[in-house]
């Protein structure tokens, strides 16, 4: 990767070489864009989006109440306390309830003859017009504007400083 | 680990064959979707029981609780959830367990041992999650038998039979678009069968519309992100579905009372009230006069921005504001569902519903065309919207060919007609025969048995 970018710089003209970092600078900002839509679609789907910190998976110290009435911590033995670190992690990992998209990628439907219906193939696929009509992301109404940063949407200046604001690059890490 | 009274005491082999009569009324009906789980008897016409399919935690507990059909009463403030469904698969299959555990033993009150089960399903549900519901149906619950169907084909069933001379019913064909909580499918079914490789598939359902609902009240006005049970409310209570969106875009700039699209909801304060509500229901269907087409043009609806009842309105609403107790939505209510019919302003890949109809219906037979656009019936929560179908038929109608009528009915209860088509299929005479035993799993696995249930 590395070799390909740097050897045709070489050969470039003083001009070029000048216009290429801002060339580079504008490539890696439509990265940042693709990524900060894919990363605020992902966020549609999530829970408890608002919630910073993601709390530990406690399915497993966690169990019925005699009653049936909800989640109690089971009061752990001194021995299973004493487990250590590492074994805790292992078995955290096994037992981490794993999203979609990995069971997906897993059941490899790839390999399935072409005629065999699957989830894949459900999907709807690109709309038959690429005409996109554009929304302020701020206050909903008709955008002309483009953040250069994350590519999201604004109609005006007001709307471009909350953007700024609050959440440009919000979905970018 | 569980309170299991339901787990079989008896080793595997022993009772599954003995049991000399099936009894037809101990099926149990369970449509699990992925937002709500719709439970009861079939053969009955309402499910006995209809919970949020997820473990919830209030601010005021320690430990997630179970739902039941009163944990709606709860103040469900900022409560955090945690689901065993994602993108409409299940993924945690302990979790499932768990909520069913408590919907059979406290909820419904059966016992699986001597119970059939109607379970619902997603299109496409990869293998090793099939293998992991039949592992908890038969292996740790203990049911007698199962059959496992999908929604399209048991919304076509009940269609069907609410109206036996109707085209559904003598076709035995029609177009079913589930709009449910977690994607929307439009299904051809053909035969009482749906047609696996027509249908076609968008990645968004009513959990993406709250999530997109709270992302834009949250960076107006009032931080609602954690609030997923209100935002639900709000959603069901104040979203519909335009039939213009640019002059509602419009209508929504004015200002006062000219702006027929301003409501106000007041969020819990967890003191006088722990349920949100709509601060004024008359002036939240204002918007209804204008969509009316055949009404009289909404100028002259505008008079009486100036009635004293009004600016005393406006002047009670500026004091509550500053407590920040409560939000108001404009262009919102309809921005939302909007996305269903187009995807790609959003950023998504993909096209809308009515297009999503088009390639379901041509990805058949052509001589089904004319009677799927003809027989369209609509299912799922998320067709609740008000204008739902008035504006699916109006981007459909110049898709589809001049020659073919397009005909759309709405379920009469959008939220349970799946359960319904499945309390009706469990009370047909050959149902028992239809499912796999205990012992019949037990002999020869997941795999082998499921492929009986599309033949
Ligand atoms: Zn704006
Ligand atoms: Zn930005």
């Amino acid at each position: 990767m590395e070799d390909d970018v740097s050897n045709p710089l070489r050969r470039m003209s003083s001009r070029t070489r000048k216009i290429a970092p801002k060339m580079a600078a504008a490539l890696a900002s439509s990265d940042n864009r693709t990524q900060a839509t894919l990363a605020r679609l992902e966020a549609l789907e999530n829970d408890n989006a608002g919630m910073e910190t993601v709390e530990p998976i406690d399915d497993d110290e966690a169990s019925l109440d005699d009653d049936d009435d909800g989640y109690v911590q089971k009061k752990q033995s001194k021995s299973t306390k004493r487990k250590t670190r590492q074994a805790k992690a292992l078995e955290n990992a096994r037992k981490a309830p794993r999203n979609f998209l990995e069971l997906l990628h897993e059941a490899n439907l790839e390999s399935l003859p072409p005629h065999v219906p699957s989830y894949g193939k459900a999907a709807v696929g690109p709309p038959s017009s690429t005409c996109r009509r554009h929304f302020c992301t701020v206050c909903g109404f008709a955008s002309n504007y483009t953040c250069v940063r994350c590519g999201m949407r604004f109609c005006s200046i007001r709307c471009q400083v909350v953007h700024d604001d609050t959440r440009c690059l919000k979905f970018v890490t | 680990m569980y309170t299991n009274n339901n787990k079989p005491h008896t080793p595997f082999h022993s009772t599954a064959t003995i049991c000399p009569f099936s009894d037809m009324s101990n099926v149990v009906v369970l449509d699990n979707g992925g937002g709500f789980i719709k439970a009861g008897h079939g053969g009955e016409r309402e499910p006995s029981t209809v919970i949020p399919n997820c473990l919830y935690r209030p601010l005021s507990s320690k430990k997630f609780l179970h739902p039941s059909p009163t944990s709606a009463a709860d103040d469900l403030t900022s409560a955090a959830i945690r689901r065993p469904i994602d993108r409409g698969y299940l993924i945690n299959p302990d979790l499932q367990r768990d909520i069913w555990n408590h919907l059979f033993s406290s909820l419904l009150r059966i016992s699986p041992s001597n119970s059939s089960l109607l379970l619902t399903e997603p299109l496409f549900t990869l293998p090793s999650i099939q293998r992991a519901t039949d592992e908890i149906v038969f292996e740790d619950l203990g049911f007698k038998s199962l059959f496992v169907a999908d929604s399209p084909k048991l919304v076509h069933l009940y269609e069907a039979s609410r109206r036996p001379y109707g085209l559904v019913a003598k076709a035995q064909c029609s177009l079913v678009v589930d709009c449910g909580f977690s994607f929307t499918h439009a299904a051809p079914v053909f035969q009482n069968f749906t047609l696996n490789y027509g249908v076609k598939r968008i990645d968004l359902g009513g959990k993406a519309l709250t999530n997109y609902l709270k992302e834009l009240v949250s960076y107006r006005s009032v931080n609602v992100m954690d609030e997923s049970f209100i935002m639900d409310d709000v959603k069901e209570k104040l979203c519909f579905v335009s039939l213009d969106v640019s002059r509602d875009l419009q209508v929504a700039r004015r200002r006062g009372r000219d702006n027929l699209l301003r409501c106000t909801y007041v969020l819990p304060d967890g003191v006088t009230h722990t349920k949100g509500f709509v601060k004024d229901p008359d002036e939240a269907k204002r918007y209804l006069t204008m969509m009316n087409r055949n009404a009289q043009p909404y100028s002259d609806l505008n008079q009486g921005s100036d009635r004293p009842d009004y600016a005393e309105k406006l002047e009670e609403r500026k004091k509550v504001d500053l407590t920040k107790t409560e939000f108001d939505l404009t262009n919102e209510r309809f921005l939302v569902p909007e996305m269903i019919f187009h995807p790609a302003d959003l950023g998504m890949n993909e096209a809308g519903l009515a297009e999503c109809i088009v390639r379901a219906v041509n990805s058949c037979h052509p001589l089904l065309h004319p009677v799927l656009f003809e027989s369209i019936i609509l299912t799922g929560g998320s067709t609740l919207f008000p204008r739902f179908a008035e504006r699916l038929e109006m981007e459909l109608r110049p898709l589809v060919p001049d020659n073919y009528q397009v005909k759309i009915t709405t379920q009469e209860d959008p939220i349970l007609g799946v359960w319904r088509g499945g309390s009706l299929l469990a009370s047909s005479p050959d149902f028992e025969a239809m499912c796999i035993t205990k012992s019949e799993y037990e002999e020869m696995g997941s795999a082998r048995c499921r492929k009986r249930f599309f033949h």
